[in-house]
């Protein structure tokens, strides 16, 4: 790989992507057989301050590929970033995206705004789906640092992003975590509310959704939590979230595997 | 009819050097050191938008002088240069000598290819780690590398800023010190600059990927009292 030197008028600019587009570094979407591991619940819950985000581990083909796959990550200091559906394609998104807000920053020597990254993803999502069955659906929430707010973005299969000012959900859980949502969702909700209502609502489609994998008690594995707010991206420590989840099903243990009346 | 003249290489090299040297010349200097803890780049630059120096990669800085034009491009080409090479192989296999053997190769070409040679001076500083050593390679406008044991100047008055630098630098000294040092080596004896014309940037390990940092104006004017 040589010096990559553009004429003025053939440059790509500061998107990574593009550049990566026009010197065929980008792979193609191929079109390998569907039954690869996806299979996934993340929420995304704004709360007085910040968001929160909430995702499960599991990685599910045929059978359970793996149990302690990390679906949340910091697109930067400021972002989360959570993938579903092909976890190879999910994987490459993650980086790309990574890789193209800190290539931008470091062209331009300033950082792209929340919605800037939102609609960055747009178009490689759109690319994604159209051309290859390997889908990928994102969704990206973090801290907006010109509004001060959290803010959340989510995607359809054709790269519409879309903002929303609750909460949203991705992943074949969604529609459980969807329903605990909003039922205990509340526009004056703190971090704590917000942190045990998207552990509510992640239970539930761990307890209903057979590819969503709730805590594992067994093994001491449980879903991400994660807080982007002011300070930046925040994930909680697994011994902290544990506690969350055992709580929670001490709960559901004592009135027989339901919520019992309330939401808790 | 056309004519052709014949110009012997000397000639033409020597024609080639003065004007880049020239060019070089009408800009401000730049110094780099190697400090106890990472590299710190100082320039001597009025603009606060327009950089000399720039982030690369988590352990990798460039900085230029000359034609901003000409060394902003070179930086372009080498932050996806970095970009590239990390995505496509590891972030622990992207090396500065490679990208400074690049930059030497173009300003070589250019220099006896182009219409007319690059007026710039090119740095690439990187931070060591268990992996690498820390390492300050300067770029000259005909593509002469050199790598720099313990700190670099580049610019029109290198000679001389070089020779003022030198006496201070023995150990390696605290970030202020050293950063006390290069400004006065800049400024020289009958100058002060003000800390609104000092473009600062740093290489250190602060605990995050990233090691790149500028330091704004109030931070060098702390160095600096």
């Amino acid at each position: 790989m040589g010096l990559p030197l553009f004429s003025a008028h053939g440059d790509p600019g500061p998107s990574f992507w593009h550049y990566a587009e026009a010197t065929g570094l980008a792979t193609l979407p191929g079109t390998a057989a569907s039954d690869v591991p996806h299979a996934t619940t993340v929420i995304a819950v704004r709360y007085q301050g910040g968001v929160v985000m909430v995702g499960d581990r599991q990685a599910t083909g045929n059978y359970i590929a793996s149990r302690d796959v990390r679906k949340i990550e910091p697109a930067d200091r400021f972002t989360a970033l959570a993938i579903s559906g092909s976890a190879a394609r999910g994987m490459e998104l993650l980086k790309i995206a990574q890789l193209s807000f800190e290539h931008y920053e470091k062209m331009t020597d300033s950082a792209l705004s929340l919605e800037g990254k939102a609609n960055y993803l747009s178009p490689i999502v759109q690319r994604n789906n159209l051309t290859s069955p390997l889908l990928v659906l994102p969704l990206l929430a973090g801290w907006d640092q010109s509004r001060l707010a959290g803010r959340v973005f989510e995607y359809d299969g054709a790269g519409g992003c879309y903002e929303r000012a609750d909460f949203a959900t991705i992943g074949s859980g969604s529609p459980f975590a969807d329903g605990a949502l909003r039922l205990g969702y509340r526009e004056d909700l703190d971090r704590e509310g917000a942190l045990e209502l998207g552990a509510l609502a992640l239970y539930e489609a761990g307890d209903n959704d057979p590819s969503t994998g709730g805590p594992d008690f067994v093994r001491n594995i449980f879903p991400m939590m994660v807080v982007v707010d002011v300070n930046g991206f925040q994930e909680l420590p697994a011994a902290e979230v544990g506690e969350r989840f055992r709580l929670i099903n001490e709960r559901r243990t004592e009135s027989r595997g339901v919520a019992g009346g309330s939401l808790r | 009819m056309t004519n052709y003249f014949y110009v012997s290489p000397e000639q033409l090299t020597k024609d080639r050097a003065e004007f880049a040297q020239k060019g070089i010349a009408r800009g401000r200097s730049l110094v780099a050191s190697i400090y106890d803890k990472g590299v710190v780049m100082v320039a001597e630059n009025p603009s606060a938008s327009l950089n000399k120096i720039s982030e690369v990669y988590d352990r990798l800085a460039f900085a230029g002088v000359g034609k901003y034009n000409e060394f902003d491009r070179l930086r372009e080409a080498g932050i996806r240069w970095a970009d590239s090479t990390g995505f496509t192989y590891s972030r622990e296999d992207v090396d500065a000598r490679a990208l400074a053997n690049y930059y030497a190769q173009h300003l070589g070409d250019m220099f006896t290819e182009g219409q007319k040679p690059l007026e710039v001076e090119i740095l690439v500083a990187q931070l060591g780690n268990n992996l690498r050593p820390t390492k300050l390679y300067r770029v000259a406008y005909e593509g002469t590398i050199s790598d720099e044991p313990h700190f670099a100047v580049l610019g029109g008055d290198a000679e001389t800023i070089r020779d003022r630098f030198a006496l201070t630098d023995g150990a390696l000294h605290s970030l202020a010190t050293t950063l006390q040092n290069a400004v006065a080596a800049l400024a020289g004896p009958d100058r002060v600059l003000p800390a609104e014309d000092i473009e600062a940037c740093i290489l250190e390990d602060r605990g995050n990927r990233r090691t790149f940092l500028r330091l704004g104006d109030d931070q060098v004017k702390e160095f600096l009292s």
